[in-house]
């Protein structure tokens, strides 16, 4: 009998990579299903070619690179899906196509695969399509579904500033697929909390912190908050585990420092909208805050208390 | 009674429960075997000498290895019968070691034993002696010879002994069921310690997934000086001594420090037993409580003589029931796999773990996506990924400027690594890779 020889421990929990991701998928199902419900067909063509493309792209590029092949790690399928919530439902096709390659290709592949991309990808993709084809990434249509109407090119709410509280935080606003429900947000981010795949602390000090700021800077709080992708950015994409620091800590002061960013931009900046920005200039810093943030090992402190 | 615990670690630890099952309500099954093969290097530190041949025939508590010096304790025959072999035999991953094959004769024959009475009236003074002569070492895996936990350097001083009754691996419920079939042989013990140490306060710790030794414990506690229960929340790794340190007294032992430099001594649950056992009848350590559990049909904690073989306690348990993968001793967080079911159980054998086929598969490393669960579950406070990048890269200096030997190797950043990572085995990689280093320093300077 040959017995295997291994190292302990012996036993694993059960949440895999895997199973993560496909938590997050769960999660962003609200924002989809909602996305599609008020835009219709479009925001769901949209969707699909990103996360279609974004798998193939990954599928493609490691069969090039002749490495496994891991698209069942179901990490290019949620780029894929957070980058098509960024777009509008008007998007074009070719649009979302070369947002997700570039994204899963360029961000990610490029820079070492998953868990080694310094940048947010769907982020760093959707800044891409912003600065190629502003147009295009800037003119939201109203959601058909409240209004009954086709749609309507629109500016963005926080250009109008006129949108009523309650028709942002439900979603009866012009953006992007994802970004208009508040409520389907949170739904994915309690959905996020109970299953431990991210804790409270991103998402919470961050909305907090654009909250803080932009009533400093004399603009109005709850407004900024619910307005643009600032709840969007929060839940789902400052999360991301590999672009954030993991030192709890850590990730508070990149999660302040994303809302400074924003706040800043929104106030004194050209853009109207800072999430994207705020979230990429942070995404590069979290590996430093990782770094020269002071750890409490345990027998390392004068504190230890002597009898 | 307000509930205890430690920084970060592992909670729920699923598999802890589960493997638990099985065995925590069955009470302890005596089981004594044809042959034992008695290792003289059970203990950490000095190995004892055989001191008995081929053909002698040895009783029941007989001393058949000497200690060699302080750092050592006597090893003695667990069953009365004829030395068949005094041999080295291959043991777990390192050297050979000599061991003493006895031929049961199933009569138990004790050799002459030297009761010291009471715990209550012993002179203190021969507490410790009596401790080594009767060859105890830490229970609980650790193998470290109690006699030198109980002396200290000058200067020391203890203020509360903690007995370890966490017991927070998987799969093991041995100190469980000592606690319940025993506990007034711990707190006999704990009282012996005490007195010889002059020592006023003794807790006895116990996770509260075990309601019935906190009851248990706390009812034979009743009445003994000094001696409490203290219930704990239950989490992984609260049995490690520096995290039941941190729970029950709020206390951190300094890095690279013992339990002493914050006036502690820790104690486990079925060392205290030996101890009282030691004192009160003056019999040696022969046997234990051995948790046989996995896949054998009979899943049981067994009472086994020190030195069984393996595979003669997992027939005790009905055998295999599944087409074998793994067997190792201790838990599943920190077991130890053994090359082959031939390997003889120790005085620190807690467990005797068998895996089947799926159960053992190794799994594939898929890259770190940084979730930092390791970091929230490592209760040192390191940062895990980053010493693993480290180690990785084989730079064994830079995984020691991240603290990698502060490392205890509980294997909870491991367990809850969503990509599989190999942290533990990799920090034992480092961490041994440092210690030859330090050797190869030493030896140069010489």
């Amino acid at each position: 009998m040959t017995l295997r020889l291994s190292s302990a421990p012996h036993v694993h929990s059960p949440v895999t990579t895997q199973r993560l991701m496909l938590y997050v998928l769960i999660s962003l199902l609200p924002t989809a299903a909602f996305g599609v419900y008020a835009f219709g067909i479009p925001a769901l063509t949209v969707l699909l070619i990103s996360m279609a493309s974004a798998v193939l792209a990954e599928a493609i590029w490691q069969k090039i690179a002749k490495q496994p092949i891991r698209v069942n790690d179901l990490s290019a399928l949620v780029t894929g899906l957070i980058l098509g919530l960024n777009l509008p439902a008007n998007a074009p096709w070719w649009m979302a196509m070369i947002g997700s390659a570039f994204a899963i290709i360029i961000v990610k592949q490029l820079f070492g695969g998953l868990g080694d991309n310094f940048l947010n990808p769907a982020m760093a993709a959707r800044a891409v399509l912003l600065a190629s084809w502003p147009v295009h990434m800037t003119t939201y249509v109203a959601p058909t579904f409240f209004s009954g109407a086709d749609a309507v090119a629109t500016a963005t709410p926080l250009v109008l500033k006129n949108s009523a509280l309650m028709d942002l935080f439900l979603g009866n606003v012009p953006g992007t697929i994802g970004e208009v429900s508040k409520i389907a947000i949170l739904l994915g981010f309690l959905f996020l909390l109970v299953t431990g795949t991210v804790t409270w602390r991103i998402p919470v000090v961050m909305v907090g912190s654009v909250f803080l700021f932009s009533w400093l800077f004399g603009a109005d709080p709850v407004m900024a908050i619910l307005s643009g992708g600032v709840l969007f950015g929060a839940v789902f994409m400052a999360t991301d585990y590999v672009t954030s620091p993991i030192t709890p800590w850590g990730q508070v002061i990149y999660a302040f420092g994303i809302g400074l960013i924003i706040s800043l931009i929104r106030q004194f900046g050209a853009y109207p909208e800072g999430v994207t920005y705020g979230i990429l200039l942070m995404n590069i810093v979290s590996p430093l805050i990782d770094r020269f943030l002071p750890r409490k090992i345990y027998g390392h402190h004068k504190e230890a208390k002597k009898a | 009674m307000q509930k205890k615990s430690f920084r970060r670690g592992i909670h729920p630890l699923h598999h802890a429960h589960e493997g638990k099952m099985p065995t925590r309500n069955l009470e302890t099954r005596e089981y004594v075997s044809d042959i034992v093969t008695i290792s003289m290097a059970m203990n950490i530190g000095a190995p004892a000498t055989p001191c008995v041949k081929k053909g002698d025939q040895v009783k029941l508590g007989q001393v058949i290895g000497t200690a060699n010096g302080f750092m050592s304790v006597p090893v003695h025959a667990s069953v009365s019968g004829e030395v068949t072999a005094v041999e080295a035999i291959p043991y777990l991953g390192g050297e050979p070691v000599m061991a003493v094959t006895i031929k049961n004769d199933f009569t138990d024959t004790w050799c002459d034993l030297e009761p010291l009475g009471s715990v209550e009236h012993v002179d203190p003074a021969k507490v410790i002696p009596a401790i080594q002569q009767a060859g105890i070492t830490g229970m609980g895996g650790a193998s470290f010879p109690t006699h030198v936990k109980l002396t200290f350097k000058e200067g020391a001083v203890c203020d509360t002994i903690l007995v370890n009754g966490a017991e927070c691996e998987t799969h093991l419920t041995a100190d469980y069921r000592l606690m319940l079939e025993n506990s007034v042989r711990i707190v006999d013990g704990l009282r012996a310690v005490m007195r010889a140490l002059k020592v006023e306060k003794g807790i006895i710790a116990i996770e509260d997934n075990k309601p019935e030794a906190i009851a248990a414990m706390q009812k034979a506690a009743a009445g003994r000086d000094g001696v409490t229960v203290q219930a704990l929340k239950t989490k992984y790794p609260q049995g490690g001594e520096k995290q039941l340190i941190e729970a029950v007294t709020g206390r951190q032992v300094p890095t690279r420090g013992l339990p002493i430099d914050v006036g502690l001594v820790v104690l486990n649950v079925g060392t205290c037993a030996a101890i009282a056992d030691a004192i009160i009848d003056g019999k040696p350590l022969v046997s234990r409580i051995t948790t046989v559990t996995g896949c054998v049909r009979e899943p049981s904690n067994l009472r086994l003589r020190i030195g069984t073989v393996t595979q003669d306690a997992i027939g005790a348990c009905g055998g295999f029931s599944d087409t074998v993968g793994k067997v190792f001793f201790g838990g599943a967080m920190t077991g130890l796999c053994l090359p082959n079911t031939a390997v003889p159980m120790a005085k620190s054998t807690n467990g005797i773990v068998v895996f089947n086929e799926k159960e053992s598969k190794s799994m594939d490393e898929s890259p770190c996506i940084h979730c930092g669960r390791c970091v929230a579950a490592c209760p040192i406070g390191l940062n895990p990924y980053q010493i693993k990048v480290a180690a990785d890269a084989s730079n064994f200096e830079a995984a020691d400027k991240l603290h990698v030997q502060d490392c205890m190797l509980c294997g909870s950043c491991a367990y809850v690594c969503p990509s599989r990572r190999w942290l533990t085995s990799s920090f034992k990689f480092a961490k041994d890779k440092l210690a030859a280093q330090a050797r190869a320093k030493g030896g140069a300077s010489k």
